[in-house]
């Protein structure tokens, strides 16, 4: 008999990769000749010998966990660094509101609105009713200000941010409406949350973007670098981290309610649950050093592959127009470009353009009409 | 218990859901094994031990395309390899740039001479012959015994053909039964001796 072949059976056998063909060999092979036998039992002993759990994984995992938390918060503490020589200024008492000379002549008026004695009810001890601050932007319009603290928001088109207008407390806490860029003063004894219809981010110092507009699919999350999280409103024992360049996008709650109803038969549970949270990139586009998500902020109204339905949205917003789409096959036509002081004929003709012409416009006044 | 369905599916939640837990499932299943197999290559506990705490830094930080990864285990036994090169190649002079080269230090278990109801002399036979073994021979071995992985997920790790683990496996096997006593009689004048002693 050849003992390689024998041994090779063995080996099979052991890694559980023989034949049926191969077992039934091995088992003649072994009632021929019973003098190996001895060595196979003993092989398979030897195999079956397995570490005995010596080392304490539990240790293992927390300490790995530590470094995982620790290379997370690195850009963080750099960050925070930098920080603090802007905190050096003393921050302001009152918020400092300006009209901002990026804003263009075409864009409306800044609507700036500032409502004293809104009553809310916040943890102060003192029971009364304390004074809201509200900033909040027409449609083509945009903002940008400063809180008591130092932080500086610049406020997008159909934007509502509202804050006590003390700004004092153990938390700094925003509410927000639309779509606004923080440059949040580093403050670590008084976290700054931002709060908005679907979630809540908690942040130390760092500069991030959060686009929630009520009227759109998702609310999305970009962090251009610090630290901050993220909190579900609708799970609150959902924490995500995020890192600079991640982008956090949350399906609005109605939106994401529709979703699951309309996936009826269709896609499973998983796929509906998918689709309310994604972790992605900043987009970043040719020429551009700034992220996609941040255009706005240098008055660059930017889209990157974006069907024509959601370029209408932002478009409404931005020249404070009313956009009709007759045909639903052009709604899902997709479209990229950065524009800049350009005009609303100019935006359109430049994506008319470059859809090759596969939709024409007009302009009327307050309202553009595009039609097949 | 390291079924690849399980892998599979701790893979997914991770990608689908940040689920810390399925992420702490997959460390506890995975991490012993791609310590062993870290250490076998580079000889250092502690830096076997970074290495793979940086392996799991990268599966947590590519997590949302976990799922497109065809074979997670394989992913990660590919990886630590890679790391573990670069570590070699990064902390001594002259390394060895592949594994045929290296100097594997195998780490496996062959049981305790009262498990085998033999002398401790001959279970230091069997680790001997298994430090003989060719290095490629020794890794294939343990990944194969120790950590239960399939031929073929083996020499995608290594980078060889599935045909050259199996060859690999036989001849580790064969060597080892070689260094056994071949008969009741040798091994029970191996048992006495081991008494008397």
């Amino acid at each position: 008999m050849n003992e390689d072949r024998f041994w090779l059976l063995i080996s099979l056998k052991l890694s559980c990769e023989a034949q049926p063909e191969e077992l039934s060999e091995l088992e003649t092979l072994l009632q021929e000749h019973p003098d190996l036998q001895l060595r196979a039992g003993m092989m398979q002993t030897i195999w079956s010998a397995s570490a005995k759990n010596t080392t304490d994984k539990e240790a293992f995992f927390n300490k790995h966990m530590q470094r995982l938390s620790n290379h997370f918060s690195e850009p963080a503490l750099q960050y925070e660094e930098v920080l603090q020589a802007a905190e050096e200024e003393a921050p302001r008492r009152r918020p400092l509101v300006r009209k901002l000379g990026w804003l263009t002549g075409m864009a409306a008026l800044l609507a700036l609105v500032i409502y004293l004695a809104y009553p809310k009810t916040v943890n102060t001890g003192q029971g009364a009713a304390l004074a809201q601050n509200t900033v909040s932007t027409k449609k083509g319009s945009k903002s940008k200000i400063q809180l008591p603290d130092g932080t500086e928001v610049w406020l997008n088109a159909d934007s509502k941010i509202t804050y006590n207008e003390k700004f004092q407390g153990n938390i700094r806490e925003v509410q927000l409406e639309g779509e606004a860029f923080f440059d949040v003063v580093r403050d670590e004894s008084r976290p700054f949350i931002i709060h908005t219809d679907v979630i809540d981010v908690k942040v130390l110092g760092t500069a991030f973007n959060v686009r929630s507009y009520a009227d759109e699919k998702n609310t999305e999350t970009s962090l251009i670098r610090g630290l901050v999280e993220v909190t579900l409103r609708r799970n609150p024992d959902k924490k995500f981290t995020l890192k600079p360049n991640d982008k956090l996008i949350v399906a609005n709650d109605s939106f994401a309610d529709t979703s699951v109803h309309a996936a009826g038969s269709g896609p499973s549970q998983d796929v509906c649950r998918q689709l309310l949270t994604t972790m992605a990139k900043i987009r970043f586009t040719e020429n551009e050093s700034n992220a996609l998500e941040t255009l706005w902020v240098n008055n660059k109204l930017a889209f990157d592959k974006e069907p024509l339905e959601e370029i209408a949205l932002k478009i409404e917003r931005w020249y404070d127009v009313k956009v009709n789409i007759t045909d639903k096959k052009l709604k899902r036509g997709e479209y990229s470009g950065v524009f800049q002081n350009e005009s609303l004929q100019q935006v359109m003709e430049a994506l008319q353009l470059s859809g090759g012409g596969d939709f024409s416009y007009t302009i009327t006044r307050k309202e553009v009409l595009i039609y097949p | 218990m390291q079924r690849p369905e399980t892998i599979r599916e701790l893979g997914r939640r991770i990608a689908l859901y940040e689920d810390i837990k399925a992420y702490k499932e997959l460390y506890m299943l995975l991490a012993e094994g791609l310590q062993r197999f870290s250490y076998s290559m580079i000889r250092s506990r502690e830096a076997a031990e970074e290495i793979v705490s940086d392996v799991f830094i990268k599966i947590w930080q590519i997590r949302s395309r976990l799922g497109e990864i065809d074979n997670l285990r394989v992913y990660m036994y590919t990886i630590t390899k890679n790391f573990s090169i670069n570590y070699i190649q990064r902390n001594y002079k002259n390394a060895p740039v592949s594994i045929e080269t290296m100097d594997i230090e195998p780490v496996i278990e062959t049981g305790d001479p009262e498990e085998l109801c033999i002398s401790a002399e001959m279970v230091n036979n069997i680790r001997k012959t298994i430090r003989q073994l060719p290095p490629q021979c020794r890794l294939v071995f343990q990944l194969v015994k120790e950590d239960g992985l399939k031929y073929k997920e083996a020499a995608e790790v290594l980078n060889i053909s599935a045909l050259t683990v199996r060859n690999q496996l036989a001849i580790a096997v064969r060597k080892i039964a070689a260094s056994l006593p071949p008969h009741l009689h040798t091994y029970l004048a191996a048992m006495n001796r081991f008494s008397a002693s």
